[in-house]
């Protein structure tokens, strides 16, 4: 494809609320798949992701699972709002992909000034 | 300047359906040019012909298709999202076996790798809706 420029998928769905968190994933997959490899952060409700989910219980499949799907596809990062996990009282220390480096961000807005293209799911 | 539309808005659900045929107006007035519109999401409901909006509401469908004579523009409908909601083609819908098919005219089908391309190949990628 052509010349390479930086993109980054933004996550700001939590699971099952909204499709786009869903299709979100799917469309990090497909770039990371055309070599179009994406940074991906996770922010306001989109840091629920990351947390254990029993979508069983709402016939529903895991979403989670498509998160850890990310670093076999070359998604080796995955940027946190540090903000979002505050607001929503999770603890950064209980988060783990593995496979996947999990980095806090202080000021989300430099961080996303810095990509040629953004995808909001 | 090359721009690609990414939108997500269901006509008469979100304003960044209208919003986006708009923008899209804009951009080709001021002498640019579109790559893409990739519709995602519920976005997929902007191309199914069987929307009948009421006569003194606007018809979104009917402006896009004009804009796609005009500018002979790329309205993509993501094949997975239109599937899961239901709206296909007429060769999906034989080949799933569905009653009927209701893809607008001026609409095609393609798999996310369409995005992707398009990122990869446009200037700016502005996304409506969601």
């Amino acid at each position: 494809m052509a010349q390479a420029k930086s993109i980054l998928a933004i996550c700001r769905h939590a699971p099952y609320g909204n499709s786009l968190a869903r299709e979100g994933l799917e469309a990090v997959l497909a770039c990371a798949a055309m070599d179009q490899i994406p940074e991906v952060l996770l922010i306001n409700d989109g840091v629920f992701l990351l947390l254990e989910q029993d979508a069983q219980q709402i016939g529903e499949k895991n979403l989670r699972r498509n998160l850890t799907a990310l670093p076999m596809f070359g998604v080796e990062t995955l940027h946190l709002c540090e903000r979002s996990l505050r607001e929503r009282g999770i603890d950064p220390a209980q988060l783990s992909l593995p496979g996947a480096e999990l980095k806090l961000l202080q000021n989300p807005g430099a961080f996303i000034a810095g990509f040629d293209q953004v995808l909001s799911f | 300047m090359q721009f690609t539309l990414v939108v997500y808005g269901a006509p008469h659900a979100s304003e960044g359906a209208a919003t986006a045929l708009r923008f899209a107006r804009a951009v080709l007035q001021a002498g640019h040019g579109i790559y893409r519109v990739f519709f995602y999401g519920d976005g997929i409901h902007n191309g199914s012909a069987l929307a009948a909006p009421p006569q003194d509401e606007q018809d979104l469908l009917a402006q896009w298709q004009e804009l796609e004579q005009a500018y002979n523009l790329d309205l993509t409908l993501c094949i997975a999202a239109a599937q899961r909601r239901g709206v296909l083609s007429t060769s999906e819908a034989k080949r799933l076996e569905k009653p009927g098919s209701n893809m607008a005219t001026g609409f095609e089908l393609a798999g996310l790798g369409q995005l992707a391309e398009a990122a990869a190949l446009s200037d700016r990628v502005v996304t409506f809706g969601g």
